[in-house]
């Protein structure tokens, strides 16, 4: 990679992240392409750059909010897009990916972007459910009717696949190893 | 040629989860100058990032023997880079009591050789049971060394992680 390169996490629906290596001049479109992360022809792609924390800064009393995070426009370079800055590239069908999150018989919905981690769901998930901050760090989110924990770092747009733009997470007090 | 381990091991190194944490200030392999003159294959160091706590240091150097990556998960304890040996108890990081960070940080089982997590290879074949306790945290071979450095990234972020 050269001096003025720029290294890309490309995410794609249903596929393994990537690291794309490109130059800022270049249009992010043709990158994509390039890489393999779009087809020319495809138009139903929507394209999320960074991640997405906004969630985080919802007031308590909203309900099944959204996020704003708007897609991008692949059609201009990555210096106007400020890929330096952004670094995470998400290509997807989904506008959103709505979330329940279910914890004491309660559920709580937020209509993420596709770009957040499960770190900031989970991050808002405690805070929805007003954890003690002392307690919260032990309770993560557990896949509903699985014993799949997610990693911090997935973003939702590695979980799922259009048409199905939803996930449905319990909120669980994690386990000590012991024995 | 590399053994497939560590080729594995090294192609994970470069995967988005890997390096998206090392730019972000997470996690790295540990710096050239501070390895051992002898290490080689399947001893590696690496570091991961600590939470603020007083008199405690921003991160903490791992050693681990990752033979047979990814089938089997890595085994190891933390190091001091200082002395190029194992870090001594004192220096390593404590948890609330009975609390998870404490538990997977212990030293008072084998020596402090290995963590006590069913991601360390040691700890998990010395316990069965955690395949049935722990399903979500069985290490097969689509798990990564990202598994493993988010995982304990996790503990020394965690609330209950009091410092070293």
């Amino acid at each position: 990679m050269s001096a003025d390169e720029l290294k890309l996490f490309v995410h794609v629906e249903g596929a393994k992240s990537m690291v794309v290596a490109a130059k800022p001049g270049e249009v992010l479109r043709d990158v994509l392409i390039r890489a393999g992360a779009l087809k020319a022809s495809q138009d139903d792609i929507l394209i999320f750059l960074g991640e997405c924390t906004e969630a985080l800064n919802e007031a308590e009393e909203v309900d099944n909010g959204a996020d704003e995070h708007k897609p991008a426009d692949a059609g201009l370079t990555l210096e106007a897009l400020e890929l330096h800055r952004h670094q995470h590239v998400h290509c997807h069908r989904c506008r959103h990916v709505a979330v329940e999150v279910n914890f004491n018989k309660k559920t709580k919905r937020h209509r993420f972007s596709p770009a957040t981690t499960i770190e900031v769901v989970t991050a808002w998930a405690r805070k929805k459910f007003k954890l003690d901050p002392t307690i919260a760090g032990e309770y993560v989110l557990q896949t509903c009717e699985t014993k799949t924990q997610p990693r911090p770092g997935d973003h939702l747009s590695e979980l799922v696949h259009a048409p199905d733009c939803s996930l449905c997470f319990d909120l669980v007090k994690e386990i000590t190893p012991a024995g | 040629m590399k053994p497939p381990d560590q080729r594995l091991f090294e192609e994970d190194l470069e995967s988005v989860g890997f390096l998206d944490g090392v730019l972000k200030g997470c996690w790295a392999m540990a710096e050239t100058g501070l390895l051992p003159e002898n290490l080689a294959w399947p001893n590696v160091i690496l570091w991961i990032a600590a939470a603020p706590r007083p008199n405690a240091p921003s991160k903490f150097y791992f050693a681990l023997n990752a033979a047979g990556y990814r089938a089997e998960p890595p085994t190891g304890t933390f190091w001091d880079t200082s002395t190029k040996k194992t870090l001594e108890f004192a220096k390593r990081p404590k948890g609330r009591p009975d609390s998870r960070v404490a538990k997977v940080f212990r030293t008072d089982w084998e020596n402090g050789i290995a963590l006590y997590h069913p991601y360390d290879r040691h700890a998990a074949k010395t316990h069965s049971e955690w395949a049935k306790a722990l399903p979500h945290l069985v290490w097969d071979s689509n798990h990564t060394i990202v598994d493993f450095v988010e995982e304990f990234h996790s503990l020394l972020h965690s609330g209950d992680y009091l410092g070293a």
